[in-house]
C-alpha cells in the first residue's frame, strides 16, 4: 500500500470511527433517512384517510333558500346535511350575490347556503360558501354531488320523454376499450417518469444538506478543538489531509443517500397503493452513469462544503456560511422539475448543479442521449475538479495554522 | 559526539507586514533539552511551528540533516499546545491514529507506548476516551502520541501551561529522562525556574528575535546578573510587542461593523492630581 492511500484512508477511517461514535449523528444520518420515506408512506395516507372519514362523519348545516324540491332535499339528507329553510332574500342582483349572507358564512353559523329558484327556463341555483373552511368546502362538495345526480335524472327524464336514448345522445364519441393499454410507455418507464419528479432533488438536497455537519465538525470543529495543529505536524501533505476528510464526508453522505433511496424503494415497492408510483425499468447503462452523476455531484458538494467550512474560524461561522449556502442548491433543484426534457437543448446540461439534475432525470427515463452524456459529464468533472481546486486552496492556506492560538 | 539535527539560518517570519520573527538563527544538536523562553507573544510557538515544519519561513531556511524540515516531519514529535486529542477516541486510539500515519506498526507502537505511560502513571487510562481527561492527562497522552513514533526531535509547546505541580513535574522528569537516553527536546515555556531546572541551554525569545542563547550559566555571565531572572529582565529590558494576531485578525468589514453595533471603546481619560 502506498503511503500517499494509507494516510488518506487512516484519515478517513479515523473521521468515520469518530463521527459514528455520537448516537445523535447516527440518527441524523442513518436512521432518520431510512426511515423517512416508509414512514412518510404509511402516515400520510393512514392521516388522509383518517381526515377524510372525521369530515364524512360531519354532519353539516347547510339553509336552503328558496324554492323546494323533494328530490334534491332527499339527496341533501341522505348526505347528511342538516338543512333549514328560509324565504329568497330581496334585492338580489343573481343567486350568487352574498348580499347580507356573507356574516353568517364567514362566521360559520352555517357551513353554506343553498339557493334554488326555478322559471321557466328551468332550475337555477347557487351555493355560498367559505373555501377557506374545509367544512364549507365539504357541504359544498356533497351538495354538488347530490345536484349533479339529480341533474343526470332530469335530463334523462327529458330525453326519455322525447323518444331520445340518453346513453347514444349524450355520449356519441366514446374511448374503444382501455385507455391504459394505448400508452407506449411500460409501467416502469411511467414509474421512471414519476421518480425523475423528485428523486433528483432528494438526492441533491439531502446530499448536500447531510454533508454541512460532518464537513464542519472535520475543519472547523478540528479547528476549534484545537485538533487541527497536531493534524497538520504529521508527515502527510495538506492535499492528502483534505482528501481523507473528504473520503469520509463522502463516505457518510453516501450511506446516508444510498439508505434514503433504498427507504423511498422499500417504499414504493411494498407499501405505496398507488398505480403511478412503482419501480422504474432502467439499463445497466443508466444505473450506471446514475451513480456517476451521484458520485460526481458528491465530489463537487463534499469539496465544496468542506472548502467553506475550513474558510471558517469556528464552528458557528461555519454554520452560518454552509446553513445559505444550501439554497444554492434547492433553487436549481426546484428549477429543475419543470424544465421539459423533450427537445431540450445540450447547453443546459453544461449549468452547475442544473446539469447533473437533469443528467438524472434524463437517466430515470432511461435515455441516453450521447450529446446530453457527453455535455454533462465533462462540465460536471470541471465543476468538480475547480471545487477540489478551491477546497485545495483553503486546506493550503498558511493561517490555518497561524490562526489556530 | 553529538550530531546537528535541525539547522535555521537567517530565518525570519511575517504575517502579512508584521514580522512574526527575524534572523533566528539556531543550530540544535542530538541529546539537549533546548529551552525556548519569552512572554506572550515573543515568537515561541510561530518559531515551534517552523521548526515542525507546518509553516514556512518568509526567509531564510530550516533544514533537518540537510533535508528541508517539511520533508522531514516523521523524524519530528510535536504536542502543540492544544494538544489536539479527540475526545470521542481512547487515548490508545488517538496514539494509533497518528503512529498509523507515521507508518509504525500497532505493536511497535503500543510496545512503545506502554512503557514511557508506565512513567507517566497513564497506564490506566489508555483505554479510556479522552473526553473526560483533565488537563494533565490530556498531556501526557498527547507526549504518549509524539514519542509512539521514537522521533529524533520532541518538540513540545508549553508543555506544563496549566498542570497542576504533580503532572508538571512528572512531564519534567520524563523530559529529563528522555535527554538521558540521547533524545533531543525542544521545550518552549514562559517560566524561568522551569527552563533552568530543565533545560540545557536556554534560548530566550522577545519581540520576535533571539536575545540569547546558552547555556543557564553562560546567560549569566553574559548580562553579569546574580540569577537567571535578572538575566532575562536585562535581555528584555524593551517593551513587549501586542500579540500579532490580534488585530490583524478583523477585516475592515467586520471592524466596521462591530463599532456600528457596540461602538468605540471609551478612552481613558487623563486625570490631572493639581484638581
Amino acid at each position: 500500500m502506498s503511503d500517499s492511500w494509507r494516510f488518506i484512508t487512516t484519515i478517513a477511517k479515523k473521521e468515520v470511527v469518530e463521527f459514528v461514535r455520537d448516537w445523535r449523528t447516527l440518527i441524523a444520518l442513518i436512521v432518520i433517512p431510512l426511515l423517512i420515506f416508509p414512514a412518510l408512506f404509511i402516515a400520510l395516507p393512514l392521516l388522509l384517510q383518517s381526515e377524510a372519514a372525521e369530515l364524512d362523519a360531519l354532519d353539516l348545516d347547510v339553509v336552503w333558500q328558496g324554492d323546494y324540491n323533494d328530490e334534491l332535499s332527499v339527496a341533501f339528507n341522505e348526505s347528511n346535511i342538516v338543512i333549514s329553510y328560509e324565504e329568497m332574500p330581496i334585492g338580489l342582483e343573481n343567486l350568487s350575490d352574498i348580499g347580507s349572507d356573507l356574516d353568517r358564512i364567514r362566521n360559520q353559523e352555517a357551513q353554506a347556503v343553498f339557493r334554488l329558484l326555478e322559471d321557466e327556463s328551468g332550475w337555477k341555483f347557487s351555493i355560498l360558501y367559505i373555501s377557506t373552511s374545509e367544512a364549507s368546502t365539504e357541504a359544498r362538495a356533497r351538495m354538488m354531488t347530490a345536484i349533479s345526480e339529480w341533474e343526470s335524472e332530469v335530463v334523462n327524464g327529458t330525453l326519455v320523454e322525447a323518444n331520445l336514448d340518453p346513453e347514444t345522445t349524450l355520449n356519441p364519441v366514446k374511448w374503444d376499450g382501455n385507455w391504459e393499454n394505448a400508452d407506449a410507455a411500460t409501467k416502469g418507464e411511467q414509474a421512471g417518469l414519476a421518480l425523475s419528479l423528485f428523486i433528483p432533488m432528494v438526492i441533491a438536497i439531502w446530499t448536500a444538506s447531510s454533508a454541512i455537519q460532518p464537513s464542519i465538525d472535520m475543519t472547523a470543529g478540528e479547528r476549534e478543538r484545537g485538533t487541527l495543529e497536531a493534524l497538520l505536524c504529521l508527515p502527510c501533505s495538506r492535499i492528502q489531509l483534505l482528501a481523507g476528510k473528504w473520503l469520509a464526508v463522502a463516505s457518510i453522505t453516501s450511506a446516508g443517500v444510498a439508505l434514503q433511496i433504498g427507504g423511498l424503494l422499500f417504499a414504493i415497492t411494498y407499501l405505496a397503493s398507488s398505480s403511478i408510483i412503482g419501480v422504474p425499468s432502467i439499463s445497466t447503462m443508466s444505473i450506471l452513469l446514475l451513480l456517476g452523476a451521484v458520485v460526481i455531484f458528491a465530489v463537487m458538494v463534499v469539496a465544496f462544503e468542506l472548502a467553506l467550512a475550513m474558510k471558517a474560524h469556528s464552528v458557528k461561522e461555519a454554520g452560518s456560511l454552509l446553513g445559505p449556502a444550501i439554497l444554492f442548491i434547492i433553487f436549481p433543484a426546484l428549477f429543475t422539475q419543470v424544465i421539459n426534457l423533450d427537445s431540450i437543448e445540450s447547453w443546459w446540461f453544461a449549468i452547475p448543479l442544473v446539469n447533473i439534475l437533469l443528467a438524472m432525470r434524463e437517466l430515470l427515463l432511461d435515455r441516453i442521449i450521447i450529446e446530453h452524456v457527453a455535455v454533462w459529464l465533462t462540465s460536471s468533472i470541471v465543476y468538480a475538479g475547480m471545487a477540489a481546486w478551491f477546497a485545495a486552496r483553503q486546506f493550503n492556506r498558511e493561517d490555518l495554522v497561524a490562526s489556530i492560538s | 559526539m553529538k550530531e546537528t539535527l535541525l539547522t535555521l539560518t537567517g530565518v525570519a517570519k511575517s504575517f502579512k507586514e508584521i514580522e512574526a520573527l527575524s534572523h533566528v538563527d539556531l543550530e540544535i544538536k542530538s541529546g539537549q533539552v533546548i529551552g525556548l523562553v519569552g512572554g506572550n507573544g515573543a515568537g515561541k510557538t510561530t518559531l515551534l511551528r517552523l521548526m515542525a515544519g507546518v509553516m514556512e519561513p518568509s526567509k531564510g531556511r530550516i533544514l533537518f540533516q540537510n533535508h528541508p524540515v517539511s520533508s522531514m516531519r516523521r523524524n519530528l514529535g510535536v504536542v502543540p499546545e492544544s494538544t489536539g486529542l479527540y475526545s470521542r477516541l481512547t487515548a490508545w486510539e488517538n496514539i494509533r491514529y497518528h503512529s498509523r500515519i507515521y507508518g509504525i506498526d500497532d505493536e511497535v507502537a503500543w510496545n512503545r507506548v506502554t512503557h514511557f505511560a508506565k512513567m507517566l502513571d497513564l497506564t490506566d487510562a489508555l483505554s479510556r476516551h479522552t473526553k473526560g481527561f483533565s488537563r494533565g492527562m490530556r498531556q501526557k497522552t498527547a507526549l504518549l502520541r509524539a514519542l509512539a513514533h521514537g522521533p529524533d526531535i520532541l518538540l513540545l509547546d508549553e508543555p506544563t501551561a496549566g498542570l497542576d505541580v504533580t503532572s508538571a513535574r512528572t512531564v519534567r522528569k520524563l523530559v529529563s529522562q528522555l535527554r538521558d537516553e540521547g533524545g533531543t527536546v525542544i521545550y518552549s515555556t514562559h517560566h524561568l525556574a522551569e527552563a533552568e531546572q530543565v533545560c540545557d541551554r536556554i534560548v530566550i525569545v522577545h519581540n520576535g528575535s533571539i536575545r540569547a542563547d546558552g547555556p543557564p550559566e553562560d546567560l549569566l555571565k553574559l548580562t553579569n546578573e546574580k540569577s537567571l531572572e535578572e538575566a532575562y529582565v536585562s535581555l528584555t529590558s524593551d517593551k513587549a510587542r501586542p500579540r500579532i494576531e490580534d488585530d490583524n485578525k478583523e477585516s475592515k468589514i467586520a471592524k466596521w461593523w462591530r463599532l456600528f453595533l457596540t461602538g468605540r471603546t471609551p478612552k481613558i481619560k487623563e486625570v490631572d492630581e493639581s484638581e
